[in-house]
């Protein structure tokens, strides 16, 4: 018996919850599935630091994508996980400040922050360790606790009958993924397609979101993805992302870019370029190739180059078999 | 009595409540189990007839959450019973409720499992492929059935048991609560408290948090603390130091059911979060935090 197989007879979620057994080396299927006809354009724009003119970078990054908010109910979706001084696991706040700034800029009739961290339950208090509060004008009004939001059903996801989601997820209009540029120690990469883990609520699932780990990481990142991806956009702030033992006790890893796009399969995949990892080796994303282009050669890349920014990320040992070579 | 601090959060309980009797996590949001059962035992025999027209009513509609097979949903909105049946049942005891639906609900809690509790992870760890410090022994409580154990399902499911155990299937109960309160320390981080679900992941060791640690230490009340040295230092320490507000408030109760003389809190409400309210109000010297206490000390 395989070691996967052993995983997969134990209960796969009991494996996820507990990061426990060894179980993302997936078999690699032949063929990627074919994206969705035509090209996606993916923006790679410099952004040395958090002080850089961070509302003008995003707001060329968005001008490339073709972006259109105009009168649209516009919710961010950071990436608030935990909050230790000595890394950079969060989204930074001035990505956040900045971009509540250019979606308002650009028409949204309602910009709204929503963010429902993973494991642990003061979100506010984690929101005030990570500066959101401090740095973001009017945080407390228009922040939601998305594990601690009203919900309601959506039929069919994830093969359930009915999975509940925030009601504020749900009646917006675009959602932004602002991710942060990570390792991730069970799917290999956490970037803009794994950051929807935080719009399942945790007064529903858990804290952990327990029900994503038996589905399956990768399972639920795509699921997530088909259910949402339509109405999203990504930003991934990749000024200083994280290395190593991802996403939380990794160590900060200067990149210097946002990464911006429409189709969150080729902004995770041109993400998984820069840092070194190829993203066909990635499972989630091997999945997710029908909804969204992985190949190269299918997205679009403008502002920077991939090689003109790639930087190696560390990987942990369960994922050098990543390495983008 | 009680003072600005706690007065100003049972008035603010008191405003919050929801035309259908419960509470929301915010004001102006439906109504949740957990919020309803941290203001119920917060606001419970705070005085006035108006109060305790208001607790009939929330637990009216607490009941009106139960499942047939003895579980509780979170809310009127969601289908399925999860974890805060333990808050049903230990809304139950301290109402004095002991009828045929409080044992259903207790017989749920008895049949739940973690699921890391089955033999393939059992096997799995005996074979020592399991890259963790995890004991599977033992079994505790998910946050949903089907789904593995974590610390503070466990935790409010211990208070729950310790409050029936000496009136219905006595055996059980105390098997299932001495099993869960092994399983807890079992979970012990390496900095002496405990984290959300395991001490460590892969190869790295997890550190412990101000909440889960006191939530912890809430589901081990009753048991002798020889079997927790220096965990209750610890719990002062964050206590001290953490600029969690929801672990701080959960710490002061924890601290007092384990009998620690901890200073009163001051200060006024800073947010318009309803649970953390309610676990603040409780906490408090003279809020009702031995509501949680398993007994003995209180």
């Amino acid at each position: 018996m395989t070691r996967r197989k052993f995983a997969l007879l134990s209960g796969a979620a009991v494996v996820g919850a507990y990061g426990s057994i060894k179980l993302q080396k997936v078999e690699k299927p032949p063929k990627l599935a074919d994206g969705p006809s035509g090209q996606s354009s993916v923006a790679i724009i410099r952004a040395r630091s958090y002080s850089d003119d961070l509302v003008s970078r995003m707001l060329e990054g968005i001008r490339q994508c073709g972006l259109d908010v105009r009168g649209k109910r516009v919710l961010l979706k950071p990436n608030l996980v935990e909050f230790d001084p000595a890394t950079v696991i969060n989204t930074n706040a001035s990505v956040i400040a900045a971009a509540v700034e250019v979606f308002e800029r650009l028409g949204a009739s309602e910009v709204k922050i929503g963010e429902g961290p993973g494991h642990r339950r003061d979100t506010l208090d984690m929101a005030d360790d990570a500066r959101y509060r401090a740095t973001i004008p009017n945080f407390e009004r228009i922040f939601t606790d998305l594990n601690r939001d009203d919900v309601s059903p959506v039929k069919g996801f994830g093969g359930e009958q009915e999975f509940y989601f925030p009601n504020t997820v749900l009646g917006a209009d675009l959602i932004v993924s602002l991710a942060k540029m990570k390792t991730h120690h069970w799917a290999g990469a956490t970037l803009s397609m794994k950051n929807f883990f935080g719009v399942v609520p945790g007064s529903v699932y858990g804290w952990p979101k327990n029900k994503l780990h038996y589905y399956g990481i990768p399972e639920s990142i795509v699921a997530l993805n088909r259910q949402f991806g339509r109405k999203a956009f990504a930003i991934v702030d990749g000024v200083v992302g994280m290395e190593g033992n991802g996403p939380i006790q990794g160590i900060p890893k200067p990149v210097g870019v946002l990464v911006m796009g429409s189709d969150l399969v080729a902004v995770d995949s041109t993400c998984c370029r820069i840092m070194g990892i190829d993203p066909e080796k990635v499972s989630y994303l091997r999945m997710a190739a029908g909804l969204g282009h992985v190949h190269p050669g299918r997205i679009e890349q403008r502002g920077e180059t991939i090689a003109s920014v790639e930087t190696s990320f560390a990987l942990i040992d369960d994922f050098k078999d990543l390495r983008l070579v | 009595m009680g003072g600005l601090y706690l007065e100003s959060r049972l008035e603010f309980l008191r405003a919050s409540q929801n035309q259908d009797g419960g509470w929301s996590y915010f004001p102006g949001k439906g109504s949740w189990l957990e919020p309803t059962t941290y203001a119920m035992l917060a606001l419970h025999g705070t005085g006035s007839l108006d109060t305790e027209a208001a607790l009939d009513r929330a637990w009216k509609l607490v009941r009106s959450w139960q499942l047939p097979d003895g579980s509780f949903r979170p809310s009127g909105e969601v289908k399925d019973g999860t974890w805060v049946t333990a808050h049903a049942v230990t809304l139950a005891s301290v109402r004095g409720v002991d009828d045929a639906s409080v044992r259903a609900s207790v017989d749920w809690l008895l049949r739940v499992v973690g699921a890391e509790h089955n033999i393939w992870t059992r096997t799995g760890s005996f074979l020592h492929l399991i890259k963790a410090r995890l004991d599977v022994s033992h079994q505790g409580w998910p946050w949903r059935e089907g789904n593995a154990t974590w610390i503070e399902p466990t935790a409010h499911t211990l208070v729950a048991l310790k409050k029936v155990a000496s009136r219905y299937r006595t055996a059980e109960v105390q098997r299932r609560v001495r099993d869960g309160e092994d399983l807890v320390l079992s979970r012990r981080c390496t900095d002496g408290g405990w984290n959300y679900g395991t001490p460590n992941m892969l190869y790295f060791d997890l550190p412990s948090y101000p909440e889960t640690t006191a939530l912890a230490l809430l589901g081990l009340d009753g048991r002798s603390d020889h079997e927790y040295a220096g965990a209750l230092d610890l719990a002062e320490r964050f206590r001290a130091e953490t600029k969690s507000s929801l672990g701080k408030a959960w710490l002061q109760i924890a601290l007092r059911c384990q009998g620690r003389n901890v200073a009163a809190p001051d200060g006024p409400r800073q947010s318009n979060d309803i649970m953390l309210a309610s676990l603040e109000a409780l906490g408090h010297p003279e809020g009702n935090y031995k509501l949680f206490c398993a007994g003995g000390r209180s």
